[in-house]
């Protein structure tokens, strides 16, 4: 990989992407303090639990955790699934590495970059998932609309991010079946009902 | 006891083929269909029932589909739900001197099974504009002749469409409409009120309503699932391998055989007639002869007229049936320079439910009537009305449950619609045989020369600017034109590599489509057409093959073939 994820990676760094990993691995049916539990005594560069994550085909395990975290704000748990549980992080990193070509592999990567080193000088220099979740927050905020507001050749990574996180979880079981009507088999179209008369929304797709 | 002899051979089991092999099976002619694909039964459509989460990477094509498929991925048709229906460009390679976006499908129904199901015919206004402007060659068939054809195959295969009585595109026998959607509805309205245009819904192969008839018992309605491209295991649109291969089936008939690349047909210099054709196992190399009174070549336009021109002899030391130089030629397709968009104000308590396999269509009304223009002929709309959906959100600032909030409102409404304009037959668009190169089987390769001239570049004016006019008389705002560029082949009504006419220096075939030269080749795909109006072609395709097929039983039972 790039440097990109050099400046993403200290130690206590890694130990949070494998904290987050060990969730993962188990279904986000561990809480985090219990997972913590299972991993006391491990230092990161040791890791044991590395070897069993979920193999990553484009991003380094810091960068996976970063772009986890920024599609966990983007769309949280709230009563109903987040981008975590429906699959988001690894669907980014599979789109990454089979979907995407060189350029845009290349923008993302080095757009991860600036985004970290951005977000650490944005806060005196710490790793943004060392931050709270307000700064994170505020930080993915500031980075969405400046990027929006750019005129940029090809889309940056903020945005990359988003649409991959959107389309990883508007195609995903959870995403479509708790946010919207799923019909497999509608079968028939009605061309103009009031809204008022419908399940809403309706997966038109 | 395993022969190679039949009745009739029918090469290709696409639109053409399988109406072909239905057609001439019921007649009683012992019929071998040849496919240079793999089988496919119906039901046998592996993505058909899978639900978007089932569909790897969001339904987006991979890096390695790209570099397999080049061609076919460059244009954005295929996706992984229905990748499996596109040749792999690099085993089946061709020769672009100039760019043509060829997308084929070999597999037992071909591209009757991806086809978008928009049919329209073609009317009296098409079938006499070559005579009347002196272009290319006249039609030697009119419209009456062929009306009672259009009639058979839209009942057999089941085509909704509303009743207009517009001149320019005769109705038919039709099955229910879709409905127009409700800002569909104010569209056709105010374009009829202030420009004197008519919006239609579109016309397709879609059962709206079961079918008229019992001949088809394996087919259902159409369940407003819009994933028809997969194959439909209700039945519900029209394709080969839904419709006229099981008809053609049932009778006993039929003997269909995949895997069979036929790449010459077999003259007999004495007899003055083909005896059958050569084929090659896709699989295995094998070469085999099969022999039959007739052979109805339906392999596509630039296939059959490939295996015509890979077809020569002492007679036909210039490609099969070619006494006036024209086979391979007269290239054309339906010009496709760019949509359009608008978005749409209002109609926020309104929606849809279901999904529509269909759109709206606004008829050809250029050089219709009084109205004339710089150039000939005209061009159509295809397009729709709809509520954005969650990607309206990619580009936007909105994050958290405010973001999952916004998304389980419908979106703000927008309409696109994209024109097809008619291409004039021209000598130059050609394509011809590389002999030097070969394809993993050893077969030359095919070349392909063309692009849009003149005539086209005038009409693409109007085609934007009428785009535009409609959608702003409309009242609706953000009006977009796009100028993307057109490769030929793109709109996937690649035609008139054979030309029928009256007058066998200038054709190919004759009214009939019996090669002029030898009058047990038939070819019925779109290879046969003179002029192309701006309609899409698969209905006619279907009508002149079941005409076709009908003439040759009589002719054979009277004994000239």
């Amino acid at each position: 990989m790039s440097d990109a994820h050099d400046d993403t990676s200290p130690e206590m760094l890694e130990r949070r992407a494998i904290l987050r990993r060990a969730a993962w691995m188990l279904g986000g049916a561990v809480s985090a303090p219990a997972a913590l539990a299972i991993l006391q005594g491990c230092s990161a560069k040791q890791t044991p639990v590395t070897a069993a994550a979920p193999d990553l085909k484009f991003l380094s395990p810091a960068q996976l955790d970063v772009v986890a975290e920024i599609a966990d704000i983007m769309i949280p748990k709230t009563d109903t699934s987040g981008a975590q549980d429906a699959g988001v992080p690894a669907f980014i990193d599979l789109m990454l590495a089979d979907v995407y070509d060189k350029a845009a592999q290349d923008r993302f990567s080095s757009g991860f970059a600036q985004f970290a080193a951005g977000a650490a000088l944005a806060a005196s220099g710490k790793p943004f998932l060392e931050q709270n979740r307000g700064q994170r927050t505020e930080f993915v905020k500031q980075a969405l609309e400046q990027a929006l507001g750019a005129k940029q050749d090809g889309k940056p990574f903020i945005l990359m991010t988003r649409e991959l996180t959107l389309l990883g979880f508007f195609t995903s079981q959870a995403g479509i079946t708790e946010n919207m009507d799923y019909e497999a088999v509608p079968t028939i179209y009605h061309g103009c009902v009031p809204l008022a008369q419908m399940k809403k929304p309706v997966y038109w797709e | 006891m395993e022969t190679n002899s039949f009745d009739a051979i029918v090469v290709g089991s696409g639109m053409s083929g399988g109406w072909a092999a239905k057609e001439l099976t019921e007649k009683g002619l012992k019929t071998l269909v040849l496919e240079r694909g793999r089988m496919v039964r119906h039901g046998e459509y592996p993505t058909a029932t899978k639900d978007p989460w089932d569909l790897p990477y969001g339904n987006r094509i991979t890096q390695e589909t790209r570099r397999r498929k080049p061609v076919q991925t460059r244009t954005g048709y295929p996706t992984p739900a229905n990748q499996h229906w596109f040749v792999d460009d690099i085993d089946n390679p061709y020769v672009e001197e100039q760019p043509f976006d060829w997308l084929r499908g070999y597999h037992v129904g071909g591209r009757s099974l991806m086809w978008a199901r928009q049919s329209y015919r073609f009317g009296p206004l098409d079938f006499e504009a070559n005579a009347k402007e002196g272009v290319g060659v006249p039609w030697p068939v009119t419209y009456d002749e062929i009306a009672p054809w259009y009639d058979k195959v839209e009942t057999f295969a089941g085509i909704s469409g509303s009743v207009e009585g517009l001149y320019q595109l005769p109705d038919g026998k039709f099955l229910p409409p879709h409905d127009l959607n409700c800002v569909e509805v104010d569209f056709k309205k105010r374009l009829d009120e202030k420009l004197g245009r008519k919006l239609i819904i579109g016309r397709c192969a879609n059962l709206t309503a079961p079918l008229t008839h019992s001949e088809s018992p394996q087919r259902g309605t159409c369940q407003a699932r819009n994933m028809c491209i997969r194959g439909c295991p209700y039945g519900g649109y029209f394709s080969s391998v839904s419709s006229t291969l099981p008809s053609a089936e049932r009778t006993g008939n039929m003997t269909l055989k995949p895997n069979q690349i036929v790449y010459e047909l077999i003259y007999d210099n004495d007899k003055g007639r083909a005896t059958g054709v050569r084929v090659l196992d896709a699989e295995t190399g094998k070469q085999t002869d099969y022999f039959a009174k007739i052979v109805f070549l339906c392999a596509s336009a630039m296939g059959s007229a490939y295996i015509m021109l890979n077809s020569t002899s002492s007679r036909f030391p210039n490609g099969f049936g070619n006494d006036s130089g024209e086979l391979g030629h007269n290239i054309m397709d339906h010009n496709k320079p760019g949509n359009s968009n608008a978005s749409v104000e209002g109609y926020l308590d309104v929606a849809y439910t279901g999904r529509r396999p269909n759109g709206f269509y606004i008829p050809r009304y250029r050089n219709v009537g009084k109205d004339k223009r710089d150039y000939l002929r005209g061009f159509g709309y295809q397009g729709r009305a709809q509520r954005a959906t969650f990607s309206r959100f990619n580009d936007n600032a909105l994050i958290g449950a405010e973001l999952k909030q916004a998304v389980q409102e419908p979106g703000p409404w927008n309409v696109s619609m994209t024109a097809f304009g008619e291409i004039l037959p021209h000598h130059d668009n050609h394509m011809r045989l590389d002999r030097d190169k070969k394809d993993k089987h050893g077969l030359p390769l095919l070349v392909v020369n063309a692009v849009v001239r003149e005539n086209e570049r005038k009409m693409e004016v109007d085609m934007k600017n009428d785009a535009a006019e409609m959608l702003e008389a409309a009242g609706f705002k953000n009006v977009t034109v796009k100028s993307d560029s057109y490769n030929v082949g793109n709109s996937i009504h690649e035609s008139g590599t054979a030309r029928m006419g009256a007058d066998p220096k200038k054709s190919v075939l004759n009214k009939f489509n019996q090669v002029h030269a030898c009058k047990n080749v038939f070819v019925t795909d779109g290879s046969f057409m003179p002029s192309f109006g701006c309609q899409n072609p698969s209905l006619s395709y279907m009508a002149f093959t079941a005409r076709a097929a009908d003439h040759a039983v009589a002719e054979l039972k009277k004994g000239n073939l």
